[in-house]
């Protein structure tokens, strides 16, 4: 999904491809068709299209406001007790030839109550 | 790019003392970059000045955060900021261009300003920003070599270096790199010392704005 956007106002005049200072606009002429292109990448987000536009049809708030794409996704490893996510699988991986043992799936506060039972003292044994 | 540095918290709550609803606008220009007064930067001024103890006669201002790509265009402010219902003030993490369009766009609404702009610079090495340019708007950067004289010497001397310079460094302090020096050093690596012969005389400082401010038009920017 393209963030330049224009409206059903567009008639193709080029005007915004005329005027774009970061050369992020283009146009191609296939048969009977003519397709406005557009590269974010080089897109520097002034609003000159915007503000050329004679027919009002660039649709700038749409650029201004973006969206989140999804870049990677991965799985990934939670607190075994509470589910706070921790870490993604993949990460430990990279660790276990410098670590003796990596530690259990837990976040903070569980790691510390899971210690602080391990050293507790059995019942009755102090005096 | 303008760097600006953020003005004291202490200071900031000073000004919007007496507002209800406060707008904390960042920019997502300049300022973004130079980590002074982006998206980031407005909600951590949002959320430190919403603690009690700014504001110690009365309650902190409700805040609401915003950010726009740049806030030194007239026309981007009126289309795309719709300011939320109630806001009394507005504080703005501009650069001071984007502070006093900011106070056109939506006057009479008092517009403050949490930035203090302090230089046209750029970035050596990562976090790290140092004033290049004053803006004097007559640039002698192919005679010297690529080191601004005007922005480097603290004497802004249009040939030097001047008797204060020791070892490279300026009279100012051994932290201060003399610009002269680095102009001749510059020029001699390039083999063009020549260019130091001549002798630049009186200059027009009315182009760096001191016959008011400066103003250029681009033909073929419609306007909508």
């Amino acid at each position: 999904m393209s963030y330049f956007r224009v409206s059903e106002a567009c008639n193709g005049c080029l005007a915004c491809v005329q005027n774009c200072p970061a050369l992020a606009l283009d146009a191609r002429d296939e048969g009977d068709r003519r397709t406005l292109l557009h590269n974010m990448a080089r897109c520097a987000r002034c609003g000159t299209c915007w503000r050329v536009c004679p027919q009002h049809a660039v649709e700038f708030q749409h650029i201004l406001a973006s969206s989140w794409d999804e870049v990677v996704v991965l799985p990934l490893v939670r607190c075994e007790v509470c589910g706070e996510p921790l870490h993604t699988a993949k990460m430990p991986a990279g660790l276990e030839p410098r670590l003796a043992e990596l530690a259990p799936p837990l976040c903070d506060h569980h790691r510390a109550a899971r210690q602080a039972a391990q050293l507790r003292l059995p019942a009755g044994g102090a005096s | 790019m303008i760097v600006g540095d953020l003005k004291p918290l202490d200071e900031l709550a000073a000004s919007i003392v007496g507002f209800a609803r406060v707008l904390v606008l960042g920019c997502g220009g300049c300022v973004t970059v130079c980590r002074a007064g982006g998206d980031a930067e407005a909600h951590d001024v949002a959320r430190e000045l919403a603690h009690p103890r700014w504001f110690p006669r009365s309650e902190p201002p409700l805040f609401e955060v915003r950010t726009i790509e740049r806030q030194c265009e007239n026309d981007l402010l009126r289309a795309f900021l719709p300011l939320p219902e109630g806001t009394q003030a507005i504080l703005s993490l501009a650069c001071g261009a984007g502070v006093q369009i900011v106070a056109d766009v939506f006057e009479p609404l008092p517009v403050l300003p949490a930035l203090s702009t302090t230089f046209m610079g750029g970035s050596d090495e990562p976090g790290v920003w140092r004033e290049k340019c004053k803006g004097c708007g007559d640039c002698l950067l192919a005679s010297t070599g690529g080191v601004c004289p005007i922005a480097l010497c603290a004497k802004s001397l249009l040939n030097g270096p001047c008797g204060g310079s020791h070892d490279g460094h300026c009279e100012l302090g051994p932290d201060i790199p003399c610009a002269w020096v680095r102009v001749y050093r510059r020029l001699e690596a390039q083999g063009r010392l020549e260019l130091l012969d001549e002798v630049r005389g009186t200059r027009d400082w009315r182009k760096a704005g001191y016959r008011g401010p400066r103003r250029r038009s681009r033909t073929g920017v419609a306007l909508r």
